[in-house]
């Protein structure tokens, strides 16, 4: 009969321990157990049992072999020890004493950390036979390791262990207070305690017992047979049976043997069971054996997290980068841990059923021929989620890391992560992104990333070291932090994940001094720019602000590295935004050259191309922006000024929208007047730089494959070397070579790629579709609004350039429609 | 053998004599007590001296204030007198250790073998104990013949030792 239960039960085993049937209650110990490949994924109690009882003598084994307490006589003295090897002031490493001291140290040092191990659940934590398990299951892990010795870290790694086995015996004697019947054998009115290995018969239990018989008889009739039990309560019920296989050792929820239990876990959880991600490695300070990468397992993890990221989100990634936070200051504590010091212990209790449960075995990558096979870390399902959770965190605080300027309070809101989090969110979005971190082109592209990644890094330290004067933190004005969050939102009201900080005012003070650089700056540009430019100083004007900051983010960049490549590198950073529109909406050649008809006809027919004119007041602004280099918000705000002049030039969607509003006449400096009065235009210049670097990461990241399709197909040769340059350095040096030299021919390649782009790019591109849809939202708007203003202009040259570029920007408008359609079709 | 940081007390019961033995005592042990013995030229340590380690109480004499030297029932008077679990005594410069009374008595004998005009052929010898809760584990290293021989006794100290009023 009782076979029959069980293969009754079999079934109902496999529903709990089914990943989607976690939420059942289904018991978290056993289900890591499983999950971490101690007890057999099988439906079977009896095997479960069998792993379990294994396991537990194992560790009982090995407790006996290694901790050692000399002061018991072992054998009954028998075998008298020799006393002159075996006293504690032996210098013999055989002696016990010498063992015993040995351990005593390693003791020491685990208590250190013991003693601080969950302060905030310390009536569990820091009882001392808690204490007392964690002490010994580290001890003798380290014993058994000794290559690793104890790192700190170990303790909060085990710490849940222990904690998942403790909320499950638990629930197993709270199952066990209601359903009474079931787990007590009952005779004769006499109850067998089924937990009770050394029953003592007491009378005087007997007789109470028999009272209580008497009263509870009514509860226990209720449920007999055991059928009729929840499949949960069976579950435990044959888990915990003593009499079942194994006996008492193989009781899988037991108080008794919860530190055999943790010991095995954290065992597994260490060395990766055979799997690919082994906590051991983290906390290993050389690179493993087999490392491609001849780092360190943590860096190398890290990297692969800041790789990941910036696939995902490359205008964060290089924010970081530029500030020079690198991966690995967040990232130890992260990886080392397993988030166990960023979420709160039941959140933390969540986030690990995720990781545990991903699949911990290798994946086969097809490498074929190449050697270099990527990241070890995303070379499984599991560690592939962990990446992909430690990027998720971070675009959680995307909002509050790139309002900030400083490297210290990035890392300080990374280290500390906040509180209330929405962690489902933060899950799909990790297992979202672990999708994307498995994909072999990601994973294998390690060494050519690497490579760059590694020497951009360098590069950017380098720089970050060696432009000291030109202070290369803050090139940007600090600026309050919900004064860039209010920017951000402005520019992604769909994402959700952003927090919603309440946007304080602008900061006056800023725009005040904004507007003087201006008008200094503005003052020296020679070339007088068209009464179309200047009068497209629109300011209010959401869009054309965001886009003249692009460029002035660029800008920033470009002056950041070098101040006469930054030149070169706005310029180009200028063709490239044209070059890479043009790509990702594939526009033909003829719309390009619409575009550039139309700025042309902008600047009232001035022969001059395009590029030479953006270069020529670029030029002004970069080296007036070095001379006063004194001040970063000089730079910041005299090349946002030059971008606004020359900006419009190369957007064709602003060539209309600026001019209508400002009752600017002819010469900059009348602008610039009417710029002061303006409160808005500051902010919302300041928040466009915001989207602007955003968009200048995306279009950098874009340009970047846009550049590797061009290598491929590469019609002009010098265009080829240049972008196959690129295609394999730091996308902003790259482009800052290459465009240079090949400036007008990309705009005579840039459909052909159209399809190859989007083939690689398809996710994200959506996402760029979709921003262009707002941004189309946006200037359609103000073109209504502009319409109505346009009659208002003084300035007769102005109003005809006003009128052609209504035209063409409505035409540009259609053709960007149409593109972002198709985007989002994709 | 004798390796700084691995003993936590040293009783000396005296007769160093000088102070540069006290020093190199000292730098295997900070904590050290030392009681005066007959030619210790340091004048400033005590006679006797009591300490607690553990749940034992310990009493140090040197022992040439209790005659006759090296007896039982006299250092048995002594022990009560000083109410110890533990007394350690010297100037026989001979190893003992007697079980006395729910106490013990030791003798660790002289560190160094130096001269005694009661004793021939004095060992160096020393004691090492080792506390651990209500137990104690006496080492006894002594070096005979060039060669280091440890010995090890046991010692629980029964929980209350109840001396009837008389």
């Amino acid at each position: 009969m009782s076979r029959g239960i069980v293969e009754e039960e079999a079934p109902s085993l496999t529903r709990v321990f089914s990943p989607e049937n976690r939420s059942l209650g289904a018991l978290r110990s056993v289900q890591w157990r499983v999950n971490l490949g101690i007890l057999p994924p099988s439906p079977s109690v009896n095997d479960l049992r069998r792993e379990t009882a294994d396991s537990r003598r194992r560790y009982a084994g090995l407790r006996r072999r290694l901790l050692v307490d000399p002061h018991v006589p072992k054998d009954g003295g028998s075998n008298s020890p020799d006393l002159v090897m075996d006293n504690p002031l032996s210098q013999n490493p055989d002696s016990t004493w010498g063992r015993f001291f040995r351990n005593a140290e390693l003791e020491k040092m685990v208590d250190q950390d013991l003693s601080r191990l969950y302060p905030e659940h310390g009536s569990y934590f820091q009882a001392l036979g808690c204490q007392g398990m964690l002490r010994r299951i580290l001890l003798l892990w380290c014993l058994r390791h000794p290559e690793c010795g104890y790192r700190q870290g170990m303790h909060e790694l085990l710490a849940p262990l222990l904690y998942v086995l403790h909320v499950d015996c638990e629930r197993l004697s709270d199952v066990r207070k209601i359903h009474k019947d079931h787990f007590i054998d009952k005779f004769d009115g006499l109850s067998f305690e089924e937990n009770d290995v050394a029953y003592n018969f007491d009378f005087k239990k007997f007789l109470d017992s028999m009272e209580d018989e008497v009263g509870s008889q009514g509860n226990s009739k209720k449920v007999r047979s055991l059928d009729e039990l929840d499949p949960e309560i069976q579950t435990i019920k044959l888990l915990t049976d003593a009499y079942g296989a194994e006996g008492e050792l193989g009781i899988v929820l037991s108080e008794k043997f919860m530190e055999h239990d943790a010991y095995c876990m954290f065992e597994a959880l260490m060395s990766g069971a055979r799997g690919s991600v082994a906590m051991a490695d983290f906390f290993a300070p050389f690179p493993a054996a087999e490392s491609h990468s001849g780092l360190p397992p943590v860096i190398e993890a890290s990297t692969a997290l800041y790789h990941l990221l910036s696939i995902v989100d490359s205008s964060l990634h290089s924010h970081l980068v530029e500030l020079g936070v690198e991966p690995q200051y967040f990232a130890l504590r992260w990886l080392r841990v397993l988030f166990g010091r960023e979420f709160s212990l039941h959140d933390l209790l969540v986030v690990w059923d995720e990781i545990l449960t991903a699949d911990n075995s290798k994946l086969g990558k097809v490498s074929g021929n190449e050697e270099i096979s990527g990241f070890k870390i995303l070379d499984s399902h599991r560690g592939a989620l962990i990446v992909a959770m430690a990027v998720s965190m971070i675009l959680y605080v995307r909002s509050s890391l790139l309002a900030t300027e400083n490297a210290t309070t990035c890392l300080q809101r990374l280290l500390n992560f906040p509180e209330n989090i929405n962690l489902k969110k933060l899950i799909a979005k990790a297992k979202s992104l672990q999708v994307l971190a498995l994909d072999s082109k990601i994973s294998s592209s390690l060494s050519t990333f690497d490579v760059a990644y590694s020497r951009s890094k360098s590069a950017v330290s380098g720089r970050n070291l060696s432009s000291g004067p030109v202070s290369p933190n803050t090139p940007l004005s600090v600026v309050a932090d919900s004064y860039w969050e209010e920017k951000w939102r402005v520019l992604h009201k769909a994402e959700e994940l952003r927090q919603d900080d309440s946007l304080d005012k602008l900061a006056p003070s800023g725009k005040r001094r904004w507007s003087e650089k201006v008008r200094l700056v503005l003052s020296r540009t020679e070339s007088d720019p068209s009464p179309a430019r200047a009068g497209k100083y629109k300011k209010g004007h959401r869009s054309s602000v965001r886009r003249s900051l692009l460029e002035d983010l660029s800008q920033q960049l470009g002056l950041e590295e070098d101040t006469e490549a930054g030149d070169c590198f706005d310029t180009s950073n200028i063709e490239d935004r044209h070059s890479v529109e043009g790509q990702v909406e594939g526009q033909n050649d003829t719309s390009i050259a619409s575009i550039c008809t139309a700025e042309e006809r902008c600047e009232s027919g001035s022969g001059a191309s395009v590029s030479e004119e953006s270069s020529s007041i670029f030029s002004d602004p970069a080296s007036s922006g070095s001379i006063s280099n004194d001040h970063e918000n000089d730079t910041e705000k005299s090349s946002v000024a030059s971008n606004l002049s020359s900006d419009d030039n190369d957007d064709r969607h602003q060539s209309d929208l600026e001019d209508s509003p400002l009752p600017v006449s002819s010469p900059p400096e009348d602008a610039l007047l009417s710029y002061p009065d303006e409160n808005e235009s500051s902010g919302k210049t300041v928040s466009a730089s915001k989207e602007s670097r955003h968009l200048s990461g995306r279009f950098q990241w874009l340009l970047k494959f846009g550049w590797n399709n061009v290598s491929q197909e590469a019609s002009d040769k010098g265009v080829s070397n240049e972008t196959a340059k690129s295609a394999n350095r730091d996308s902003k040096s790259s482009t800052a070579d290459s465009s240079t030299a090949a400036g007008a021919s990309r705009y005579s390649s840039p459909t052909s790629q159209r399809d190859v782009v989007d083939q690689n790019v398809m996710g994200s591109l959506k996402n760029l579709g979709q921003s262009m849809l707002e941004h189309i939202q946006v200037l359609e708007s103000v073109f209504q609004q502009d319409r109505v203003q346009v009659g208002s202009l003084d300035n007769l040259s102005k109003t005809n350039i006003v009128g052609k570029g209504q035209v063409t920007a409505m035409t540009a408008l259609k053709e960007l429609r149409k593109i972002s359609n198709l985007l989002s079709e994709m | 053998m004798l390796v700084p940081g691995k003993i936590q007390h040293i009783i000396c019961t005296g007769n160093l004599c000088i102070k540069e033995v006290q020093d190199y005592l000292k730098t295997l042990c900070p904590d050290l007590h030392i009681t005066r013995g007959e030619y210790d030229e340091e004048t400033r340590y005590p006679e006797t001296k009591t300490l607690t380690i553990g749940q034992f109480k310990l009493g140090l004499c040197h022992g040439h204030q209790v005659i006759p030297w090296g007896d039982l029932d006299s250092l048995a008077m002594l022990q009560r007198q000083l109410d110890v679990d533990i007394l350690v005594t010297g100037h026989t410069h001979q190893f003992t250790a007697y079980k006395h009374e729910g106490g013990v008595v030791i003798n660790p004998g002289s560190a160094t073998g130096a001269y005694s005009s009661i004793t021939y052929d004095v060992n160096p010898s020393f004691v090492l104990m080792d506390i651990d809760g209500l137990r104690v584990v006496v080492y006894v290293y002594e070096l005979i013949d060039g060669e280091v021989k440890v010995d090890k006794i046991d010692f629980k100290k029964t929980t209350t030792a109840t001396h009837s009023a008389h």
